[in-house]
């Protein structure tokens, strides 16, 4: 019996009948094309909308970044004002960080943990829509804010009187991703609340809020997932790396985020309601913004790399055709590195004035969390040691991974060491690091993945040659940016200078660095063009391309909505590969068939609940700006939140079952089960 | 009443529901976010121990401030609240609505008069002088000791909710027990936070001589 | 097929590799604000210390680089790997290498974590045996008539400089020599300390966060509002030296530069009496006259203390000798020849080498920074870019003092010529 035979068309969703819920009201159930995606509980569905929204701000973000590199070619140079530079490299890390891996990252838990641990769909699906949808109306706001800069660099608001009584006035932020206070909060005694900085650090503290709920509500949820939805024989060891990693990085988000909320509620309580959390006229310690931040900040670069290291331990073992060399100590250092994540967040201000005390602790930690960190390149090289490499465009990003991540974390050894560091932090030595680790690491991991999963996901395979073009235009480009910054760094030139002066000796390698960033953003659109390419018109390809190792690949490519016709039951670690090539089958539960799959209804729901995030979010700057009337759009986007909820609450799980297709591969008929 | 009801009939992975367990994870960050407000307070208050300065420009001491039978009063109230809603989880397990409505009541009355004790303590508070903006206390007070009223505030509604919807007859069986028990969880870990609160703002300033910070009122003069 | 590609990449690789060597020169390595050329203790700890952890670097990379190349060239698939049964063992890993390469992993960090441990506290605060060589009643010579120039209290104690930041410019006082803020003889953006002495350094901000960084004396430590940082530095070579603020601290951050000015202790001293000496008298009738009378009239005495002209300014940076120091405006307006100055450092090969405050420069600097209000025309008629957008000077818009742009004050080019010509005479 090949084995996935099983899996027979079954009835689409409109022949059904149509639902109606406790209120009266239909649900979106018969929906088809745009009402379906905007309705959509389907994991996969929801995934996919991940990934397409991070890659879009991604090329936003890139285009910042140009925006940046342009400037700096060349010495004394004015191609953007010294505002708009700051606002750019704010706005560039933060649409990188939150909007580009992140969701990215969350595109491929959406579409993955479900499939690789055997189930329908994660625990709470509606509560994964809303966590799209928290995350789509958080980005908007953030970028809204451009919106306003543009609209006050036209003269738009000239006239009013609101704009008239501004002190600053930049609208988008030019606060830097970190936003230390004071520059983002306030000074000036008994409550005068006078800053520094304008209405651009408002829409950053509501929009980075918004998108941390959503954050967190998508970590519960995946958590949820991968501990009570695992299929029957799939205990925690024999869970693939990646859903491993995801279930890390799940943890830590919902540990770290909590700081940065609360961070950000005391720094909007300075700026709304002249509080004295971080105002140092007051007695508040700026100091303390910077423990709150990378108490969340430090865990959030794991959050970033740990997925893309995921990635990569599946990578590896399908095209090496050898099973991961010592998953258990893999899966352990992930753990490992999550844990010290916690441990290490003051390396970030080694030049805050510790005290010698703190500073060499967090710099032995910092050298500490090399030690798994290492452990998993060597487990990478022990899991290539003896295989057969097949070269595929997936293999050839992952293998630029472990790469360009093994030169970004020796760079990271340089400055766990404080006083080397005291040269290092602040200068583009820091940012050739970060670069190294985020984007040669994580997002060639993150491409590798795209690469990887993408016949899985649309049936269709990228085109190879153009995929090596690309890869290839990145790895070169990247490097020809980033790596001149090591020396850039050394020589002195600080980061976050909008230009520097002739005669400093920077002038030849900030030109190739410029250089290196428009052939990487080359690379970048073939990557990702190619992907969109294929997503529509790729060549059609079979279940299993790569002879995967996971549960997924046992499935149909596209994968059908209710992913498993009957729940598998697991043996072995890498099931499927087993499955294929060895002793122990993937067996099949006998889970009440002839009751059919159960799927979850639709629902406009949880989109509305995330409107009123829409709402506060363009409230809360508003009233900043002195806008009259602002404040009801904060108080309607309260309502409209607490509307969604409770209808949600009122309108049930709904849900109808799909007839198990039968073994013999007819199409069944399907039917509806009232509930 | 999950999205899942077909799934709760077949056993999740480690036997607890998705809703339970969901519950205790956001439990567990809500920790974090409590644990990071309270740390804020006690840091600042290492930092200043003084106390404050009001609109006349006289020094004020925390225990000025404080009215701690009050205080006690109402933590013993939320306190009464967790065992009420204990007994009303116990009671929709054993499928007592009437037991449970009885009890359910009793946790808004008692969240109620917390709420009122909180609306009075800041007035109270306020009208002494102590204000969001004239302190590093006052924010840290205010902010710490409202964002818990929200929290109960927020429990509060939750339960009336359910209160009006076990009306309806749908709250029963093992899903209704079920998210009778989630609504329990999340009231009893307010409950514990209120008493790390009680405890770390309010009770240790009354710890030795001059307060744990070592600059306040002799506890003999007040 | 793809061995082809691999080996043109390797190629690639090693010819980049030797494309940044042949970059690497010593002018490369000996720029501005190079921290790979130190010149003092302080900074040549923290470069040996980089030195150890770049060394540690790149004997794993070459080690764990190595043997991944090797493991990708050997382990390719090869034709007929197709027909070979799949290798369906799990892999649970070799406990032996595993310990072995965690313990050897952990054995590399300890040869940086030693030397990181004992440089952390040495770079701390002035060593113990750096204070008696660099106690003031040692080096800091008595000027005739007594010790007047520092309390006797602080003899026995290392040279201290406040260092103020504020957006955007570094204001540098001297409290033991009586050169403070308070007692109107504070220096802005250039700080002059002596030679082979070990100096403590307070830091102290008035606003936002800012950085104090010479990347030849030593690494960077913060200015924290609410907090008292401090650190201390060394020189052990007279010159001019290139210090920036490193943390982002607003619209300005990229011009908020300073200087060190390291020379010979006995000149020190005389700078610190210059330093005390009020300015001289104007030339009656002269430009600098007109230019005095405007400096008054303009309000610029509301900030700007010129001694023995005006007293009264505190906020902004004392002017009473401008003309003498060779950068303005938070050090981003250099007063020196721009041409003999690169080919001073061209033909002696050190940075450090200064050619003098040439006054036609220093001229074009002020009549530049004073009228580019962003609301003022320049000669050319045409609008006149900021300077620096968001300096106080022009925007300011709080506390009690506006600034010359939200006072809509605007210069006719005469007008700045005379102040440019008065501030020419404070030497």
């Amino acid at each position: 019996m090949s084995h996935d035979s099983h899996h027979a068309p079954v009835a689409c969703k409109t022949e059904l009948a149509p639902e109606r819920s406790d209120l009266g009201l239909y649900r979106p159930d018969r929906a088809t094309g745009l009402i379906d995606w905007l309705t959509t509980v389907d994991h996969k569905k929801i995934g996919i909308m991940y990934g397409a929204f991070a890659m879009l701000y991604f090329l936003i973000g890139g285009v910042e970044a140009l925006a940046i590199r342009t400037q700096l070619a060349r010495p004394d140079n004015d191609f953007v004002t010294a505002r708009m530079y700051n606002q750019l490299f704010t706005m560039h890390g933060t649409t990188m960080i939150f909007l580009g891996v992140m969701p990215l990252s969350a595109a491929f838990f959406n579409f993955l943990v479900p499939l690789q641990v055997g189930a329908r769909d994660v625990a709470f699906p509606r509560l994964n829509a809303f966590s799209l949808w928290t995350f789509v109306f958080g980005a908007f706001v953030l970028n809204a804010s451009w919106l306003f800069e543009f609209g006050h660099l036209a003269g738009w608001f000239d006239s009013f009187a609101w704009h008239k009584a501004l002190v600053y006035t930049d609208f988008a932020p030019a606060n830097g991703w970190f936003s230390y206070a004071p520059l983002s909060g306030t000074f000036g005694a008994n409550g005068q609340a006078l800053r520094f900085t304008g209405v651009g650090t408002d829409f950053w503290i509501i929009g980075i809020q918004i998108l941390g709920i959503a954050s967190l509500a998508a970590s519960f949820n995946f958590i949820c997932t991968i501990i009570n939805m695992r299929a029957k024989g799939m205990t925690m060891m024999r869970l693939p790396v990646f859903t491993w990693m995801t279930l890390v990085t799940s943890v830590l988000i919902i540990l770290a985020f909590p700081a940065i909320t609360v961070a950000l509620i005391e720094l909007m309580f300075d700026r709304a309601f002249g509080a004295n959390f971080f105002n140092p006229s007051a007695g508040g310690q700026p100091v303390l913004w910077q423990h709150l931040f990378w108490i969340f900040g430090h865990p959030e670069v794991y959050i970033l790399v740990l997925p893309a290291m995921g990635i990569v331990s599946e990578v590896l073992p399908t095209f090496t055709g050898k099973s991961l060399f010592g998953y258990p100590i893999i899966v352990f250092s992930g753990a490992v590195i999550g844990f010290l994540g916690f441990a290490v967040w003051s390396h970030h201000m080694f030049t805050t004035g510790l005290g010698p005390v703190p500073t060499a602790a967090f710099s032995l930690l910092t050298m500490a969390i090399a030690v798994p960190t290492g452990v998993k390149i060597f487990n990478w090289l022990g899991t290539i040691w003896g295989g057969r490499i097949r070269f595929t465009p997936p293999m050839v990003l992952a293998l630029g991974f472990i790469w360009m991540f093994m030169c970004g974390g020796f760079s990271g050894v340089m400055h766990s060491s404080a006083p080397a560091d005291s040269q290092q932090q602040d200068s583009y030595f820091v940012i050739a690091h970060f670069h190294y680790v985020l984007l040669g690491g994580v997002l060639l991991g993150l491409m590798a993945g795209l690469y990887f999963w993408f016949p899985k996901i649309f049936g269709r395979m990228p085109n190879a040659p153009v995929a090596y073009l690309g890869s290839a235009l990145v790895i070169l480009g990247f490097n020809l940016a980033f790596g001149p910054m090591h020396y850039l760094g050394l020589a002195g030139q600080p980061r976050r200078t909008h230009t520097y002066h002739a005669g400093n000796g920077w002038e030849t390698w900030n030109f190739v660095a410029t250089i290196g960033a428009y052939v990487l953003g080359i690379g970048v659109v073939l990557v990702f063009g190619n992907l969109v390419w294929t997503a529509f018109r790729g060549k059609k390809c079979g279940n299993d391309p790569w002879d995967g190792r996971t549960l997924e690949w046992s499935l149909p490519s596209p994968v059908p909505e209710y992913n498993f016709a009957q729940a598998p039951v697991v043996a072995t670690r890498d099931a499927f590969f087993e499955h294929k090539h060895g002793a122990k089958k993937i067996g099949l539960e006998n889970d009440g068939g002839e009751a059919g799959v159960h799927m979850p209804s639709q629902s406009w729901m949880p989109m509305l609940a995330s409107a009123g995030f829409l709402f506060i979010g363009f409230g809360m700057p508003m009233m900043a700006m002195g806008i009259p009337h602002a404040g009801w759009l904060v108080i309607s986007g309260l309502g409209v939140l607490f509307l969604g909820i409770w209808l949600w609450a009122l309108e049930g799980p709904g849900g109808y079952m799909l007839k198990t297709p039968a073994p013999s591969g007819a199409p069944a008929p399907a039917e509806t089960v009232a509930h | 009443m999950s999205d899942t009801a077909a799934a709760h009939e077949a056993p999740t992975s480690t036997g607890i529901d998705h809703k339970k367990l969901i519950m205790w994870l956001f439990l567990a960050s809500d920790c974090m976010f409590f644990g990071t407000l309270i740390s804020t307070h006690l840091l600042y208050r290492k930092l200043f121990p003084a106390g404050f300065t009001d609109a006349e420009g006289h020094q004020r001491f925390i225990q000025d401030l404080f009215s701690i039978e009050l205080t006690s009063f109402s933590t013993f109230i939320l306190l009464m609240s967790s065992f009420l809603m204990a007994l009303a989880v116990s009671a929709m397990h054993k499928g007592q609505l009437k037991s449970f409505r009885r009890n359910v009541l009793g946790v808004i009355i008692f969240g109620l008069i917390f709420l009122g004790c909180q609306v009075f303590e800041f007035t109270h508070f306020y009208h002494k002088g102590l204000t969001i903006q004239n302190s590093v206390l006052g924010s840290t007070f205010y902010v710490l000791t409202g964002t818990h009223g929200t929290h109960v505030a927020i429990g509060v509604l939750w339960l009336i909710l359910l209160y009006f919807y076990s009306f309806t007859g749908k709250l029963g069986g093992h899903m209704g027990a079920l998210d009778v028990e989630v609504a329990g969880l999340y009231w009893h870990f307010v409950d514990i936070v209120w008493i790390i609160i009680f405890t770390a703002v309010y009770l240790v300033e009354y710890l030795g001589p001059y307060g744990i910070w070592g600059s306040g009122l002799p506890a003999v003069v007040k | 097929m793809f061995s082809r590609i691999l080996s043109r990449v390797g190629l690639l690789a090693a010819l980049s590799l030797a494309f940044i060597m042949a970059g690497c020169s010593k002018e490369e390595l000996t720029v501005r604000q190079s921290t790979m050329d130190p010149k003092g203790p302080v900074a040549q700890v923290q470069f040996d210390v980089f030195m150890d952890t770049v060394w540690l670097v790149v004997v794993l990379f070459a080690l764990v680089g190595g043997l991944m190349v090797y493991a990708v060239i050997k382990f390719r698939s090869r034709p007929g790997d197709e027909n070979k049964p799949a290798i369906v063992e799990d892999g649970h890993g070799n406990p032996l290498i595993e310990i072995g390469l965690i313990t050897a992993s952990i054995g590399a960090l300890v040869i940086i974590a030693i030397p990181t441990l004992s440089a952390i506290w040495y770079t701390d605060d002035v060593p113990v045996e750096a204070i008696p060589t660099s106690k003031l009643s040692v080096w800091y010579p008595r000027v005739e008539g007594g010790r007047e120039n520092y309390a006797q209290t602080v003899e026995e104690q290392v040279l201290e400089v406040d260092v103020i930041g504020k957006q955007w410019w570094f204001r540098f006082e001297y409290p033991q020599l009586g050169l403070t803020n308070d007692a109107k003889h504070s220096v802005p953006n250039e700080l002059v300390i002596p030679k082979g002495k070990a100096v403590r350094i307070n830091l102290r901000s008035e606003d936002v966060i800012h950085s104090f960084w010479v990347p030849k004396i030593a690494g960077k430590v913060d200015l924290m509002p609410g907090r008292k940082n401090h650190m201390w530095i060394q020189a052990d070579q007279t010159g001019h030296y290139y210090g920036q603020c490193a943390e982002f601290c607003g619209d300005s951050h990229a011009y908020m530069l300073f200087r060190v000015e390291v020379v010979e202790p006995a000149e020190f001293a005389k700078w610190v009496e210059k330093q005390k000496s009020p300015a001289a008298a104007v030339a009656v009738g002269s430009p600098a006259e007109k230019g005095k009378a405007l400096f008054a009239a303009k309000s610029c005495v509301m900030c700007h203390n010129v001694g023995g002209h005006f007293g009264a300014g505190a906020f902004g940076p004392d002017l009473t000798h401008v003309a003498s120091r060779k950068s303005l405006a938070g050090a981003w307006l250099d007063n020196r020849d721009a041409v003999k100055q690169r080919a001073l450092e061209k033909s002696t090969g050190n940075t450090e080498n200064s050619v003098p405050v040439d006054p036609a420069t220093l001229k074009a600097n002020l009549v530049k920074w004073i009228g580019s209000s962003g609301v003022a025309h320049g000669a050319d008629g045409k609008m006149t870019k900021d300077v620096k957008p968001g300096n106080r000077m022009h925007y300011y818009k709080m506390f009690n003092v506006a600034g010359l742009r939200e006072t809509n004050q605007q210069f006719t080019a005469e007008e700045l010529d005379h102040l440019a010509e008065y501030l020419l005479t404070l030497k």
